[in-house]
């Protein structure tokens, strides 16, 4: 019945009945209000399934995915601008930015390479660490991020040679010894503040001091927002760049190497190679996603980079649907965002998280968002 | 010297409990090619079960520390044994053909889910348990050394619940039936043999055998807790990968393998003994490294 | 072997533990030939493919392709060398559509530079755009309707459509030696048929494509094949014409002793 609108206008006027619903839903305080809102948007959400909505939404996506991208970024905006002169929605908000990217990281190493990690939390508290050690050193602000993402990518680096000689469980017992020994590590080390771990400086990039409160029409933001749009355009990048992998031969040769590595090799891919270059790439997303994190929290510890870490990043990748970007924004925002709005459920967020992914595996485990079937340019583009 | 010595003992105790963790995964992986990552924590389960029922039966006038510890082994064993088998049948089973990281996961999620049950509903879960000293408490004294009966006693179970293990995969038909199994699931359904009841059953043992390590465990540092189980399990998947999956011995080679690490680490490295997990678990990367498939292998299976 | 063949094969020898899956075997195929192949269960065959294409290191002997020594190649040199092959079991990535699995095999001759894959997109499109049409063109020639489809995905595909993307897979690139690992397994006999009058189409429109063919229905054999040559155990016992090595008692000794 919706077949008489453009695609595009349906799927912005589906956008646009998010982003309001993102804003309403930030603003409950109560559990019976969130909860309703929950059972509400899933409600609306199975309504607009019927109605053609997602199929508009995936037609729209495949015409024209630039402007759709867009318009999810206004969006986007638009949520943050809602609450920029609340800290805490825009803290939640820059985090839910930042786990995304995260997982877009893990997305390109075992979504697309099939190269498993679950020391995630390992490399994005690498990132943090960089940044808490340079940012108050004097080294500028701006280049603390990229140097977070390049220690990541060296120390991975470290790993490399056992990570590409082993296959299925005996890969995944690397990650998991590198988690638990990184964690490990910064209890013992006096360098890097032991368990009570390290404050970091606040950002200030090219004189703009992200600990300072910006002046947003005359009205005082919160400093997160210098934050919540850091985290923007940082995913927005990392999404870029991430679309762009899967939509060209280097994403086909990485997913060649996921799905028959006797395959891909009969037919001249490098397996070595790829495996490296998505490990590599990879933690180096998390690494200037862990060094923003750790300046906006303004300070790191041990505790929010263990081993239970990694895996709700791996329960992040999973529940988006795997190799699917949209998925890993949708997936952070939930594993996020539900915990902190429902206090109710704040203590047992661990137990219901497990059981969640537990009935994603069993029952979709495509995820919430599923990949799909790749199309590098748009249909009948340019 | 006589540092050296308890170093020793300590390391066959921490050996023997890693051995048997391992060689539940190894049990495991060998009937259904899969990883049951919540192994550590269901340890634990049982470790706590162990700790109720010694627990109960003091409450109700059973004084003699050998009744109370032979209800906490029955009903640890019992109890991770039925957890062990429902566990593979309504997760692992069900999840047999998909994708080996979602089972990977989903038991990674499952342990989650037990750690965090027991932390939230058993009664002041959060807070160590004082595990009960059941055994007998007297030691030998030989000039600076001194060995704990506990220990001893300890030590030796492990080794003849090891010993056990051994004979029953290889001795008895219910082995025959496991190892035909682990060989192949159509031929042993051939063969007449009960497909689901034999997996249910090898989980329900390798879960119990953990159990036993669990309750060691708790009766050597005389404390047990929610989270106990998510670095020996950690550390017995390790070990069962070092030595190779699939193998018995390499199990029981890669336990004693990692406890001589974290000893080598502690006494080579007195200055910074707080390193010793770092160097153990830094070692199992070297090790993967220069033997991706375990110091022992499993057979090749990749048909082209 | 003389230095008109394309490929050949000198004592080559491999063994997995103690047991010897090839012995001591020679062959050679010439330019523009279709050699079949053939031999009993596990007497070699599929292994001599996994030695050629570098699956499998040989132990002994020596192969020579198109003037170069291949022996011990890794798999992405052999087929960098110009070999391409299809699989016994199916190995299409069943996730990914059509026009991904062909462009797997078309991979060595893409841009796969960083900067044109990320960056360059103007210059991507027109690469995509020339291999898609290059695609379609040659999955048309097997089946005009899955080149109407190219996007979608082959796991949703019945069986003699996988094979003939598969070995559309194997030609994108223009191999100069075709390997053909049991194009028959899991289809029935007039698909079969079809599958074979489709490849000795498109191969002549290839340039009569050089191809060595592993195949159990004799009948293919004897249709298209030029030249045969026999294994039992991992020795090769026989070379000929269909008709030569059918009468031979040597075979027909080895495939009733298996029977």
């Amino acid at each position: 019945m919706l077949n008489r609108f453009p695609p595009l206008a349906v799927a912005a006027a589906a956008v646009l009945a998010g982003m309001v619903f993102a804003i309403v839903f930030m603003e409950q305080e109560s559990d019976v209000a969130v909860i309703s809102l929950i059972a509400a948007a899933a409600l609306a959400a199975w309504l607009a399934g019927r109605a053609g909505v997602a199929e508009a939404v995936s037609r729209a996506a495949l015409a024209s995915p630039g402007a759709l991208s867009a318009l999810v970024a206004a969006a986007g905006l638009g949520v943050v601008a809602a609450f920029a002169e609340d800290h805490f929605p825009l803290l939640m908000l820059a985090t839910v930015m930042l786990y995304a990217t995260v997982a877009l990281g893990l997305n390109v190493q075992f979504g697309y390479a099939g190269v498993v990690n679950f020391a995630g939390a390992a490399f994005f508290g690498i990132g943090a660490y960089t940044s808490a050690k340079l940012v108050g050193s004097g080294v500028p602000a701006i280049l603390s991020l990229p140097l977070g993402g390049l220690f990541a990518a060296l120390v991975g680096l470290a790993l490399v040679v056992p990570v590409v000689r082993t296959r299925g469980h005996y890969a995944a017992v690397v990650t998991i010894a590198f988690a638990v020994l990184f964690k490990t590590f910064l209890e013992v080390n006096d360098a890097f503040g032991g368990p009570q771990g390290l404050p970091v400086a606040a950002m200030n990039v090219l004189g703009w001091d992200f600990g300072d409160a910006p002046t947003l029409f005359g009205a005082d933001a919160s400093f997160y927002l210098n934050y919540a749009l850091a985290a923007f355009a940082l995913l927005a990048l990392a999404f870029t760049l991430v679309r762009r992998l899967e939509r060209s031969w280097l994403g086909l040769a990485l997913d060649a190497v996921r799905l028959d590595e006797t395959g891909a090799a009969c037919y001249g891919i490098g397996i070595r190679r790829n495996k490296i270059f998505a490990f590599v790439l990879g933690n180096a997303i998390i690494g200037v996603a862990g060094a923003l994190y750790g300046c906006m929290q303004g300070y790191v510890a041990p505790t929010s980079f263990t081993f239970s870490d990694g895996l709700i990043l791996v329960a992040i990748v999973l529940l988006g649907g795997m190799g699917s970007p949209w998925g890993m924004i949708l997936a952070a925002a939930i594993v996020v965002v539900l915990p902190e709005k429902l206090q109710a459920i704040q203590e047992y967020r661990f137990l219901l998280f497990s059981a969640v992914v537990i009935a994603i595996l069993l029952f979709r485990p495509s995820g919430l968002l599923p990949r799909r079937v790749r199309r590098y340019f748009p249909e009948g583009g340019r | 010297m006589d540092l050296f010595g308890q170093y020793v003992v300590n390391g066959l105790m921490l050996g023997t409990v890693y051995a048997l963790v391992a060689v539940g995964f190894t049990l495991f992986f060998g009937v259904l090619d899969v990883i049951k990552f919540s192994h550590g924590d269901v340890l634990m389960v049982g470790a706590f079960t162990g700790f109720t029922a010694a627990s109960g039966a003091a409450a109700l006038g059973f004084s003699h520390p050998l009744a109370q510890l032979a209800a906490t082994v029955v009903f640890a064993l019992a109890g991770t044994a039925a957890l062990g088998a429902a566990i593979a049948r309504w997760l692992i089973l069900p999840l047999k053909s998909a994708p080996r990281l979602n089972i990977l996961l989903a038991t990674l999620m499952l342990g989650t889910a037990l750690r965090e049950s027991v932390r939230l509903f058993y009664p002041d879960g959060s807070n160590p348990k004082a595990f009960p000293a059941l055994l007998p408490t007297s030691s030998w004294q030989w000039g600076q050394f001194t060995l704990r009966a506990d220990s001893s006693i300890l030590v030796v179970t492990g080794v003849l619940v090891i010993v056990g293990l051994h004979l029953l995969i290889n001795r008895t038909r219910l082995g025959l039936a496991i190892r035909a199994v682990a060989q192949d699931e159509e031929t042993a359904r051939t063969m007449g043999i009960n497909y689901t009841l034999i997996v249910l059953v090898t989980f329900a043992l390798g879960s119990s055998i953990a159990a036993v390590a669990g309750v060691m465990n708790g009766l050597y540092y005389n404390e047990i807790n929610f989270g106990m189980g998510l670095l020996l399990g950690l550390i017995g998947f390790s070990a069962a990968i070092i030595g190779g999956l699939g193998n018995l011995y390499g199990a029981i080679l890669g336990g004693f393998l990692f406890a001589a690490l974290q000893m080598i680490g502690a006494v080579a490295m007195p200055f910074a003994s707080a390193y010793k997990d770092v160097f153990a678990f830094a070692v199992v990367i070297a090790l993967m490294a220069w033997k991706p498939t375990g110091l022992i292998p499993e057979r090749a299976s990749d048909r082209v | 072997m003389s230095g008109e063949m394309l490929l050949s094969l000198e004592g080559v020898a491999k063994s997995f533990g103690g047991v010897r899956a090839l012995n001591d075997v020679s062959f050679g195929v010439a330019r523009g030939e279709i050699l079949g192949l053939i031999g009993p269960n596990g007497s070699g065959k599929t292994t001599s493919f996994n030695v050629l294409t570098g699956l499998y290191a040989p132990n002994g002997g020596r192969i020579a392709f198109d003037g170069a020594d291949i022996t011990g190649a890794s798999p992405q040199a052999v087929y960098r060398a110009g070999i391409a092959r299809t699989f016994q079991r199916s190995r299409l990535c069943l996730e990914l559509s059509i026009f991904d699995n062909i462009m797997v095999g078309n991979h060595g001759r893409l841009n796969r530079g960083l900067w044109h894959n990320l960056f360059a997109r103007r210059a991507l499109k027109a690469e995509h755009d020339a291999a898609f049409a290059e695609a379609r063109e040659l999955v048309a020639l097997f089946s005009p309707s899955l080149a109407d489809g190219m996007f979608q995905a082959v796991g949703a595909l019945p069986m003699i459509e996988r094979r003939r993307i598969e070995i559309c897979r194997a030609l994108i690139a223009r191999p100069k030696l075709l390997l053909l690992d049991e194009p028959s397994a899991g289809m029935t006999h007039d698909e079969t048929h079809q599958l074979m009058s489709d490849i000795l189409a498109v191969r002549e429109r290839l340039g009569n494509l050089t191809i060595i063919l592993v195949e159990h229905e004799m009948g293919v054999i004897e249709r298209v094949s030029d030249r045969c040559v026999v294994l039992n155990y991992g020795e090769k016992i026989a070379e000929g014409t269909y008709q030569e090595v059918a009468s031979d008692p040597l075979v027909q000794e080895a495939y009733l002793g298996s029977a």
